[in-house]
Parts: C-alpha cells; sequence; structure tokens
C-alpha cells in the first residue's frame, strides 16, 4: 500500500515537472499566440492532473494510516547536502490543501490567463507558476533541514518573481522589492536558527533528536523561528509585504500565494517548534497568542479601511493568520503544561482554520481576480451592481465571504467554533494570567469576526450590489466558465466543510494524533453535532446542518403565518424618494468610504485619519465642485520601517565614504589589520 | 654532525641578514635602491635554497632544491628586478616623497612587528622548543614588513616591490619551517610571481599613461 501511494505521489510531482518543462518550452521557443495558449491550456490541464494525484495520495495517507512515505532519498558525496524527501501526516495535510488549492487555481487560470493575450509570454508565467508549486511541495515534504532551507528560498524567489510579472507598473516592481527584502531577512534569520541546532544536534535531519540542546539555545532558536516564519506568515509588525505584494501579483499566484504561501509558515512553526525542538516554555506559547491577538485585530481593523479589493484581501490574510497564531498559541500553551487534549483540540483549530483560510481566501482572491477580469479595476468604489452581469461570480463571491466572516453554514464558522473552545476550555484553575490572556482572546476574537463581517459587507455590498459606479463596472461581462468551475469548486468545498466539519476533523484528527498525541475525535459529539465537552462543562454544541435547517423552517413558518395573519400582498411599483433631485443615480449610492467612516471614527487612534476638503469655484458658497479625500497612516510603516530604513540609509552613505574609500592603502590596512587580530586570537586561543 | 651544525648557524645567519634587508628596504627612499634591496635580499634567499640544497644532495641525493635556488637566482635576482628598472626608467618618479608615516616611526613600527610575531608564534605548537623558532620569526616578520611597505608607499612600483617581499617571507617561511617543498609547489608559486610582475609592470604604464602619475591614491577616482 505504502509503495502504491508513494509511486501515485511521485507520479505527481513529476507531472509538475512535465509541466515546468514544457512551459519552459514554450517560453524559450516563442511560439506564436495561438500555440501558446493551447500549450498553457495544455500545463494547466498538466497542474490539475498532478494536484488531483498528489491530493488524492496525501488524504489517503493520512486516513489509511500508513507509516510516512519516504519519498526520495538520494545523497550525495558532497557533507551533508541529500535530498531526502518524506510525506507523514502533517506534510500530508499541507500538500492536500495545497492540491486543492493548485486543483481549482488551475482550472482557474486556464480562462484568467487568456488576458495576457499578446501581452506576455505565457510560457514564461507557466514555468514560475510550475516550479512555484514544485518548490512549495518540497518545503512542506523536505526531511531535512537543508533541503528545506533550499526549497524554501526556492519558493521565496519564485513568488517574487511572479509578484513583479507585470513588471511595466512601476508600483509593481516596489512592491516585489519590499517583498523580497523582508522574505530574505527572515530566511536569514531561519538559516541561523538551523546552523545553532546543528551545532548542538551534529545533524541536519528532521528526526534528529533535540535533546542535547541547552535551553537558552532553544529560546533563542524559538525566536529566530517565529521572526523568520512569521514573517513569511504575516504576522502583525512583519505584515508589511502581503497589502504590497498581493495586489500586485496576478490574482491566480495571489491566490496560491495567500491561499497556500503564507501556511507554509504556520507548517513551519508546527514542524519546528512543536515537533522538532518540542515546546520548552509556557511563555512561547504566550508569545505566539498575543502575536495572534494583535494580528487579528489590527490585520481586521486596516480590513476594514481598504478600497482596493486585493489590499483589503491582503490585511484580511493577516486577520486569518491571527486567527490560526491564536489557536496555535493556546495548543502550545496546552502543551508546555502537558495537557494533551486542550493542545489538541487547539492544534486541530488552528490546522482546521488554515485549511478553510486556504479555501475561502484562495477562492477570495480568484473572485477579485475575475472582478479585475471584468472591470479592469480593483477600486472598489469604482464598481457596483455587479450581481445583475454577473451573478455567478457575485453568488460564489458571496459564499466565500460569508465563510471568511464565520457565518453559520460555512466552513470559516466550524473553525472559529473550535478555537473559541480550545480558549474556553484552557481557562485552567491555577493559572490567573493566562486565564485572563484566554478571555482577553476570545473577546478580541469576537470583535475580530464582527469586523470582518462588516468589511466584507462593505466589500461585497459596494462591489457587487447597487448601480454600477462606472464605466467598466456598467459593461463588464460574466468571466469564462473555467474561472467559474474554480471558484464554484472551492465554494462547494466550503459549504461541504461547514456542512459536514465532522469528515474534515477526523481526517485532521489523525494528523494532530501524530503531532501531539492526543485525539479529539472521542470528545466530540456525533452525528453532524460539533463540540468538545470535557464532562465537568456542561453541554456545549452546535450543528451547522441543523442550524440552517431550522433556519429554513423558521423562515418558512415566519411567512406562512405573516401570509396568513396579514393576507395577500399588494404590490406597488414606483421610484424610491429622492429628495426633491429629478432621478437617483450611482453618485447617490452609499460609498465604501462611507460606509467605513464610523470604523474609522472609533479607531481613529490607531488610523490617524487625514482628510482633505477642496472647494473649487468663486466662493464656497457656491461650489463648482468638491474633491474629499481621506487617507489613513499606516503606522507600522511610518513610525516603524521608516526610521529604521533611514537609520540604514544614512549608516550605508557614512560606509561608503569613510570605510569603502577606494584607497589601496585602506584596503591593504583592513587586511593587515584583521590578520594581525587572528594571529593575536591563535596566540590567546 | 659538525657539518649540520654549521649549516644551521649559516641558515640562522641568513634569516637574520633577510629580515634585516627588508628594514633596509623600509628605510630607503629612492625607488631604485628599492630594487636593489629587493634583489640583495632575493640574493640571500637564493644562497639560503642553495645551502638547504646542498645539504639534501648529500644526505638524500636529492637535487630539486637545488633547481629551486637556480630559478631564484634567474627571476628574482635577474629577470623581474631587472624589469623593475626598466619600468623604473620609463616614469619620472625617482624618489619617494610623502609617506603615510615618516620613515623612523616605520621602522620602529617594523621592530614592534618583530616583536609581534614572536609573541604571537611561541604560542604555536610544536614551534616554542626548537631552533626554528627564530628563523621562523624572521622569516614571518618579512611578510610583515613586506605589507607594511606597501601600505607605507604610495607610488606603484612601491607596491610592487612590497608585494615581492611579501611573497619573498612567505617562501622563507615555508622554507624554514619544512626544510623541503615540493618542487611542483615551488614551480607553482613562481608562474604565480611571474604573472603578478608582467601585469603590474603593464598596469604600471597604464596608470602612468592614464593618471600622468603612478600614485595609486588617483585610483580613488575609479570608486563607483
Amino acid at each position: 500500500m505504502e509503495q502504491y501511494l508513494r509511486n501515485l505521489f511521485l507520479m505527481s510531482v513529476l507531472l509538475y515537472v512535465l509541466g515546468a518543462a514544457a512551459s519552459a518550452l514554450i517560453y524559450f521557443f516563442k511560439k506564436p499566440y495561438k500555440t501558446s495558449m493551447t500549450g498553457s491550456v495544455m500545463v494547466n490541464a498538466v497542474c490539475i492532473v498532478a494536484s488531483g494525484l498528489g491530493g488524492a495520495a496525501s488524504a489517503a495517507k493520512i486516513l489509511l494510516a500508513v507509516n510516512s512515505l519516504k519519498l526520495i532519498n538520494l545523497s550525495s558525496t558532497i557533507p551533508f547536502i541529500s535530498l531526502e524527501m518524506n510525506l507523514d501526516n502533517l506534510s500530508a495535510y499541507f500538500v492536500l490543501a495545497l492540491s486543492v488549492l493548485v486543483f481549482c487555481v488551475s482550472l482557474y487560470s486556464i480562462g484568467y490567463l487568456s488576458h495576457y493575450n499578446g501581452k506576455r509570454n505565457i510560457g514564461l508565467f507557466n514555468l514560475l507558476y510550475t516550479l512555484f508549486i514544485l518548490a512549495m511541495i518540497g518545503v512542506l515534504t523536505s526531511a531535512n533541514t537543508v533541503c528545506f532551507y533550499i526549497f524554501w528560498e526556492a519558493m521565496s524567489l519564485l513568488s517574487y518573481f511572479l509578484v513583479v510579472f507585470e513588471s511595466e507598473k512601476e508600483e509593481n516592481t516596489k512592491a516585489g522589492t519590499v517583498y523580497i527584502v523582508m522574505t530574505h531577512i527572515a530566511t536569514a534569520l531561519l538559516l541561523i536558527g538551523f546552523i545553532i541546532i546543528y551545532s548542538y544536534t551534529k545533524s541536519f535531519a528532521l528526526s534528529a533528536n533535540t535533546a542535547a540542546i541547552p535551553g537558552m539555545a532553544k529560546n533563542i532558536v524559538f525566536i529566530l523561528f517565529l521572526i523568520g516564519f512569521g514573517t513569511k506568515a504575516g504576522i502583525i509588525p512583519l505584515h508589511i509585504w502581503l497589502p504590497h505584494a498581493h495586489p500586485a501579483a496576478p490574482s491566480n499566484v495571489s491566490a496560491l500565494m495567500s491561499g497556500i504561501m503564507i501556511k507554509t509558515a504556520i507548517y513551519g512553526l508546527v514542524r519546528f517548534v512543536l515537533c522538532y525542538l518540542g515546546v520548552q516554555n509556557t511563555w512561547w506559547g504566550v508569545v505566539i497568542l498575543i502575536l495572534g491577538i494583535l494580528s487579528a485585530v489590527l490585520g481586521v481593523a486596516y480590513t476594514s479601511m481598504e478600497h482596493n479589493v486585493k489590499r483589503l484581501l491582503a490585511f484580511c490574510s493577516v486577520e486569518n493568520i491571527g486567527i490560526i497564531l491564536i489557536g496555535l498559541g493556546v495548543s502550545f500553551i496546552a502543551f508546555a503544561l502537558h495537557h494533551q487534549i486542550i493542545g489538541s483540540l487547539a492544534l486541530t483549530a488552528a490546522l482546521l482554520h488554515t485549511f478553510n483560510h486556504t479555501l475561502f481566501k484562495g477562492g477570495l482572491f480568484l473572485g477579485a481576480g475575475a472582478i479585475q477580469y471584468a472591470t479592469h479595476t480593483k477600486n472598489i468604489e469604482d464598481l457596483g451592481g455587479l450581481i445583475k452581469t454577473m451573478p455567478l461570480t457575485a453568488l460564489f463571491f458571496l459564499c466565500f465571504s460569508l465563510a471568511i466572516s464565520a457565518i453559520v453554514p460555512f466552513n470559516g464558522f466550524i473553525s472559529e467554533w473550535l478555537t473559541y473552545q480550545s480558549l474556553f476550555a484552557s481557562i485552567l484553575p491555577g493559572h490567573i494570567g493566562l486565564n485572563f490572556l484566554a478571555v482577553l482572546a476570545a473577546a478580541a476574537l469576537a470583535l475580530t469576526g464582527a469586523m470582518a463581517a462588516a468589511a466584507f459587507v462593505k466589500l461585497f455590498g459596494i462591489s457587487f450590489l447597487g448601480l454600477p459606479r462606472s464605466e467598466q463596472a456598467a459593461k463588464a461581462q460574466d468571466v469564462p466558465a473555467t474561472m467559474m468551475i474554480g471558484m464554484g469548486i472551492l465554494a462547494a468545498l466550503c459549504l461541504g466543510i461547514g456542512l459536514f466539519p465532522l469528515t474534515m476533523i477526523k481526517l485532521l484528527d489523525k494528523v494532530v494524533f501524530s503531532v501531539g498525541g492526543g485525539s479529539i475525535s472521542g470528545q466530540l459529539r456525533g452525528g453532524f453535532l460539533l463540540a468538545y465537552y470535557p464532562l465537568t462543562i456542561s453541554v456545549n454544541s452546535i450543528s451547522p446542518l441543523t442550524f440552517m435547517l431550522a433556519l429554513g423552517v423558521i423562515i418558512l413558518l415566519a411567512f406562512i403565518v405573516i401570509r396568513i395573519v396579514g393576507g395577500k400582498y399588494i404590490e406597488r411599483r414606483y421610484g424610491t424618494w429622492d429628495c426633491g433631485f429629478e432621478a437617483l443615480n450611482s453618485r447617490t449610492q452609499y460609498s465604501a468610504t462611507g460606509f467605513s467612516k464610523p470604523i474609522k471614527i472609533v479607531f481613529r487612534a490607531l488610523f490617524r485619519p487625514i482628510r482633505k476638503t477642496i472647494v473649487e469655484g468663486d466662493s464656497q458658497y457656491h461650489p463648482e465642485a468638491i474633491i474629499y479625500s481621506t487617507t489613513v497612516t499606516s503606522i507600522f510603516e511610518d513610525y516603524l520601517y521608516e526610521p529604521v530604513y533611514r537609520a540604514l540609509l544614512r549608516f550605508s552613505r557614512r560606509t561608503k565614504f569613510r570605510v569603502q574609500t577606494g584607497s589601496i592603502h585602506n584596503y591593504l590596512f583592513y587586511i593587515f589589520a584583521l590578520v594581525l587580530l587572528l594571529m593575536l586570537y591563535n596566540r590567546f586561543a | 654532525m659538525s657539518n649540520l651544525a654549521v649549516n644551521s648557524n649559516l641558515l640562522e645567519t641568513l634569516s637574520v641578514l633577510i629580515l634585516l634587508s627588508s628594514f633596509v628596504l623600509m628605510a630607503s627612499k629612492r625607488i631604485n635602491s628599492y630594487i636593489k634591496t629587493f634583489r640583495i635580499q632575493s640574493f640571500l634567499i637564493a644562497l639560503a635554497a642553495g645551502i638547504m640544497g646542498l645539504r639534501s644532495l648529500i644526505s638524500e641525493g636529492r637535487w630539486d632544491f637545488l633547481v629551486v635556488c637556480l630559478l631564484i637566482m634567474i627571476f628574482k635576482v635577474l629577470y623581474i628586478p631587472n624589469m623593475l628598472s626598466k619600468t623604473y626608467k620609463n616614469v619620472s618618479y625617482k624618489v619617494e616623497k610623502d609617506f603615510i608615516l615618516n620613515i623612523p616611526i616605520l621602522v620602529l613600527l617594523c621592530c614592534g612587528l618583530v616583536v609581534f610575531s614572536y609573541f604571537t608564534l611561541t604560542g604555536v605548537d610544536g614551534l616554542s622548543q626548537d631552533v626554528l623558532n627564530l628563523q621562523l620569526v624572521n622569516a614571518v616578520s618579512v611578510i610583515w614588513i613586506g605589507l607594511l611597505f606597501m601600505i607605507s608607499r604610495k607610488k606603484a612600483i612601491g607596491q610592487i616591490i612590497g608585494f615581492l617581499v611579501i611573497e619573498n617571507g612567505l617562501y622563507i617561511t615555508a622554507m624554514y619551517s619544512t626544510q623541503e617543498m615540493p618542487f611542483i609547489v615551488d614551480l607553482g608559486i613562481f608562474i604565480d610571481l611571474l604573472t603578478f610582475v608582467l601585469i603590474m609592470g603593464v598596469m604600471t604604464f597604464r596608470i602612468n599613461e592614464k593618471f600622468e602619475s603612478i600614485d595609486t591614491d588617483q585610483l580613488n577616482n575609479l570608486k563607483g
């Protein structure tokens, strides 16, 4: 059985490689547009098949509970460099998420890429795209840190090239620069962590025994990993690359980046901190929990201020990473205190939210791409009324929005519910500080949920409802069928997991069992009910399916009662009251700025909004035009990164003039001084 | 046995003389005398190599050290100094005028370097007990002095001589510490050195042409 699964998985990898090779051929031979378009369809089809095989192999690996699959083991004569790839439960789970997303995104890409018609070499795009997927699979399955590092770096570089793919726009190259600087600093920290581990264990293998590492070193390594992976995940205050890079990248790439690439950081945290180092101190979890709360609340606050669809979604990713980290933090705390069950429950919540976020955030980015494809704009103030011209896209977008706002019959609710459950369950007698933190986290989570819902009401309402606010929005046409199917599958999965959560949780339970050693499926109520209940707490359960059925029944009953009591409708048709104007047009509608204004006022200490009103005309009592603009200060960029950046620049300039003088004598003197110092060191060492 | 002792004495004397020659080099101002001092230093090294060569010929019947001695004679004593003299005639600078520090201080620094290398080398395992120690200290000091020479001189020929002195220092360090170097390593070093001198010879002309001076300070302008 293992052999079959291994071959199945390798076949999927091989297919990706084939896809990459085919795109490379298309790229280098620069075939005419029609051929390259056919080629692109073929490559995407190959990716679809490959992701199907990979996903099937990973799911089977988890469900059949076989031993971890040794995929590839190539050792070389160069010391420490050996290509080792294993697929254990944790890897398989993330590969499953990756495969599901790649399946849908590739399907979507078939239609989406046609807008590069004659403008860009699609071969290059597909080459980067397939290699990017391969690199992510490499990251998720590496069995030693050298491999992991190489694939991680490859993933970062390839995603950089994808971010700057539409390089003709200046803001895209700038976004790419911010991204690559951040990701390289993070990767450097990871490398330092790996080397510290190696210096104690003398092995790069992930199966190495880390008991030899002293506690202080473990703490340092943890902090390095937290910053390193945290930057990739986009936790606040390391998130600044996300709102730049996601709008710059093509939408299918942002779906992959936000959907799964930032989750490789979650994988990294679980893999390296939980499985590899072992949670040593309670404060590790506390730090993660606090960062999670910060990211969730601030992320959602910035989400509600954004009017660029993709920037909004990028900030929303920060928020969701925060929610995942809250779960992860609780589980780290619980594992440090040896509460296996609570730890496992929280880990389940975090991993489930990871998977769910992959589905709906991937879907939302695809939806944003569809809007952009149809209207060529990312600014929601220019949209409106799309529900009439793009009904299916609107439906799917609504599903994703509901899911991400954790509304009941969708999957986002399940994972947030589990996160709440784990927070409540982690309130134990004797840990006053931790209990306080858990209560605080629950409150923050509630605030986050409400504000996320508000942000998505705004996003959906302004872009899809009402009247079109611009020419392009009025002329929008629905997107090609392949794009629709790609989004549709994701929407169906969101609903499916929401209605039948236990299928997913049973699968996840096996993963968590192999990681944390605790199993929670026995503690869950059977059927569709879903609740964790230790015997001391009263029954606490909710069933999404029953909930939805009940909702339907209530609506139906209400309808019937109203019909019985109120009798038949009297239908009247006339225009809405228009304050004496002649006709209502799109300018009289509620705007996104107006919608988010209350939140801006409530949190003005955070946003530091800048308002500008310019009255044009002879007198301000007879204005010809009034221009009103408002911007939000991003405090992290202005008060944290700007000073650091300026100091660095100043330091570099000084170095250039004082140290790197260009004088041979100076350079010789550096060598002289260094060799003398080394001799001295040798004397005393 | 007494033969060997005489040899050791000779070698020791030679090593001191080589060190002395680098002091002389440091103290001189005229580019002409740089070249002469370098020629003398190389001759002394050739002598040391010759003595070792004779010893190995008598005791083991090996002649490769003698070949090395011959090569030093040809290249370092005759060819390279001659070529540098030719370069010297073509450029207008005859006397070095501005130093980074003045000559007495530089000579004092050289003394300091000898003390420093004595201090650092006594810590090296396996060297402290042996007679080799003092010879090695002298040899390593030559390297330091060569580097300091390069730093203190601003003209291109001074830099070339400094580099050659460093190389001489490295060579005698290797020779005194191992007593016999593989022939192939010697050859490699010689080829390196020749290429360096050829390239620098050409470069000096170029620098002279481009900046109308061989003052290496002017190379600052090349910085990006």
